[in-house]
């Protein structure tokens, strides 16, 4: 999964050659071979750099704050998405869906890395939330389905549907 | 990619749509908006422009190529992309829906309100409350439609959302005030990333969104209203007695006719929204500015070079009185003679650059000359400056024509300068460093343009007295509400 996730990222930041990646231990993390042996580990350690060998730095934020945000919701990635509970998607939803009723992207006013890892993060998720789920987490449908039309971002994913006409038009308030 | 030049005023939303698109597209976009490129109420009431563009408004765009449009929406639609005017027909028929509801839905109430508030049209309170009510009825569409939607059009950034922010763009500076616009979190969301993005970050600036909604501003109204008085009773009695006899009108007429002589300097037509909108704007600095006065009134030896004999009482005059701390003298020569070919068009290139320098001419005086003939000429001539530095690097306005010609600033006790002041001013003698005989000479001195705009006006509308009323219908028609709402709305004015 982080593999192909990271592929991904490789193709979506621009990047020719691939990476020498694989995974080690049980809970399959993974590990970054270098040209000159030495080696990166962690699935948020990898990305970053391999942004930044891109020379796509601007995916990890432009100013100060936007750095920080971005690093904040690489964090939650981790720390929550990752391996959360049935229990836990819920709240998680809600939590990203209060979260960008004001916002397209997670941090500041352009995509960034955030955005892509997040994304590929939750999309098991969202591809099995029903109609009526959706639209309950509209934000986060609507964020969604903008992040996986970004050019370059889908890859390995398959798309999901989103229905922009509403069907259960109650869940709206 | 298309490129050429945008005509506009300072500041214009309208002229905004099309530098964003630009912006995106990458279109090199010139914008001339202000003196001496574009002066608005002058150069756009010009035959010249007037020919390209016959209604004389802006924005309006001529590309390098001679191609010309107005209407902002066909201007900003050419200057953009495939990805900004959409990428399938349904994609590009849903940005003409945005643009099109846009001007039909969003611009008539956000007038009726803004204005006011502005300062550039009288306050109605029914207008104004009944404005408030149609944009509420517009955000909730924009909100509904934001509520599954990134962007307005597909997943990017299209001309809809250009249009539609442009359009919005006063509302949300002045009147949307927190507490109004909390009801609509999508368009809130959507409007902030967009002014956001660079491209319009690059056209706007930093967009301060509204934190108390603006009310009427009577005091600026007032100032921006030079012929408050009779208008406003003019119109009064036209309501109050259906339709006035002719006899009376007349009577009412000479009244007023007096009552304006009296006047020292009438006002040369009542404003209409764009021009008071640019009198509210910050006043452009006088470049000059900075120079100590000057014993050498640049006005009087101009006075005496039109009207006296040039080299028995002008040039006298001119050296008499020249002041060389506060002046300087420059020969110019035009750099590419061999791209000169008729004669005609060369003289074009000097009125043409003697046009655009319009707001030079109090602080400057020229002789520039044409010498030669059809595909053998040179131009070249005498400039005088205000201070000591060229005064075309004082405003970037004026750098348009100046790097064709090469500048070189003449001692003012050398021969060399006489002689060419002479020669120049006079347009007789030799001129030895030419080689060519003299064929045709330009003076640069007088603003003319502020008289000729004035009769320019009159004959367009036929009498002063029309005037005013003519220019009330457009502003009506311009600013208070869709054509198609129910009757019985009050007109703004
Ligand atoms: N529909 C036109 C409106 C243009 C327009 O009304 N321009 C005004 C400035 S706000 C103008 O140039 N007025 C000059 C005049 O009427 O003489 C557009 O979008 O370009």
């Amino acid at each position: 999964m982080a593999l192909r996730e990271l592929s991904s990222l490789e193709k979506f930041v621009g990047l020719k050659r691939q990476k020498k990646i694989s995974t080690q231990g049980e809970r399959k993390v993974p590990v970054l071979q270098n040209n000159n042996g030495s080696s990166l580990i962690g699935l948020v350690t990898i990305s970053s750099h391999l942004v930044s060998e891109a020379k796509k730095t601007e995916l990890l934020g432009e100013s100060v704050e936007q750095r920080a945000v971005v690093q904040q919701w690489l964090e939650y990635r981790l720390t929550r998405l990752d391996n959360c509970s049935q229990d836990e998607v819920n709240i998680i939803l809600t939590e990203l869906n209060e979260y960008l009723v004001d916002k397209v992207y997670l941090a500041g006013n352009s995509i960034t890395l955030a955005d892509a890892l997040m994304y590929y993060g939750i999309h098991h998720i969202i591809s099995e939330l029903a109609v009526q789920q959706k639209e309950k987490y509209l934000n986060v449908t609507r964020w969604f389905d903008h992040i996986q039309h970004y050019p370059g971002v889908r890859h390995h994913l398959p798309p999901v549907i989103v229905l922009r006409n509403r069907v259960y038009q109650s869940n709206q308030h | 990619m298309a490129a050429g030049t945008l005509y506009t005023y300072p500041e214009n939303w309208r002229a905004f749509k099309a530098q964003i698109a630009a912006q995106y597209s990458g279109a090199r976009l010139k914008v001339a908006s202000s003196p001496p490129a574009f002066t608005f109420g002058q150069t756009n009431r010009s035959p010249a422009f007037l020919s390209n563009f016959p209604l004389g408004k802006v924005p309006a765009y001529q590309g390098d190529d001679g191609f010309c449009l107005f209407e902002s929406n066909a201007i900003a639609h050419y200057l953009s992309n495939d990805a900004l005017r959409g990428s399938t027909p349904q994609a590009r028929a849903q940005v003409l829906q945005w643009v099109s509801f846009a001007d039909s839905e969003i611009i008539p109430p956000a007038s009726a309100w803004v204005f006011p508030t502005l300062g550039i049209m009288q306050f109605n309170k029914q207008a104004t409350e009944q404005a408030k009510e149609e944009v509420k009825r517009v955000l909730a569409v924009l909100n509904q439609h934001l509520n599954t939607c990134t962007f307005l059009v597909g997943e990017r950034v299209s001309l809809a959302d250009i249009t539609v922010v442009c359009s919005l763009l006063w509302l949300y500076k002045q009147v949307l005030e927190p507490a109004f616009r909390q009801p609509y979190p999508n368009v809130n969301r959507w409007f902030v990333t967009c002014i956001n993005q660079p491209q319009f970050k690059a056209v706007l600036g930093e967009v301060k969104l509204c934190e108390k909604m603006a009310q009427f501003d009577a005091k600026k109204f007032a100032e921006n209203q030079p012929k408050k008085e009779t208008p406003l009773k003019k119109e009064k009695a036209g309501k109050e007695a259906g339709k006035q006899q002719p006899q009376q009108q007349q009577e009412k007429k000479e009244k007023e006719k007096k009552k304006e002589e009296k006047k020292p300097a009438p006002p040369a037509e009542e404003m209409d929204e764009c021009e008071a909108a640019l009198a509210s704007e910050p006043k452009t600095k006088d470049p000059f500015a900075h120079l100590p006065k000057s014993s050498f009134v640049l006005d009087e030896f101009k006075r005496k070079y039109s009207n006296e004999d040039t080299l028995t009482v002008a040039i006298p005059h001119f050296w008499e009185n020249f002041d060389r701390e506060g002046y300087s003298i420059w020969y110019s020569e035009y750099r590419f003679p061999e791209e000169l070919t008729m004669t005609f068009m060369s003289c074009n290139l000097i009125t043409g650059m003697f046009q655009r320098l319009d707001k030079l001419r109090k602080n400057a005086f020229a002789s520039v000359i044409l010498f030669g003939m059809n595909n053998s000429s040179s131009i070249s001539g005498i400039w005088v400056f205000r201070g000591q530095d060229l005064a075309f690097t004082l405003s970037e306005d004026w750098q348009i024509d100046y790097e064709s010609y090469s500048w070189r600033k003449l001692d003012v006790d050398s021969d060399e300068c006489k002689t060419m002041v002479k020669e120049y001013f006079a347009w007789e003698g030799e001129f030895k460093h030419v080689g060519k005989p003299f064929s045709q000479g330009k003076i640069f001195k007088k603003a003319c343009a502020t008289e000729d705009a004035h009769a320019k006006v009159l004959n367009f509308f036929g009498s002063s007295e029309l005037l005013p009323e003519n220019k009330k219908v457009v502003y009506q028609r311009r600013a208070s509400r869709s054509a198609c709402a129910p009757g019985g709305a009050t007109s703004p004015v």
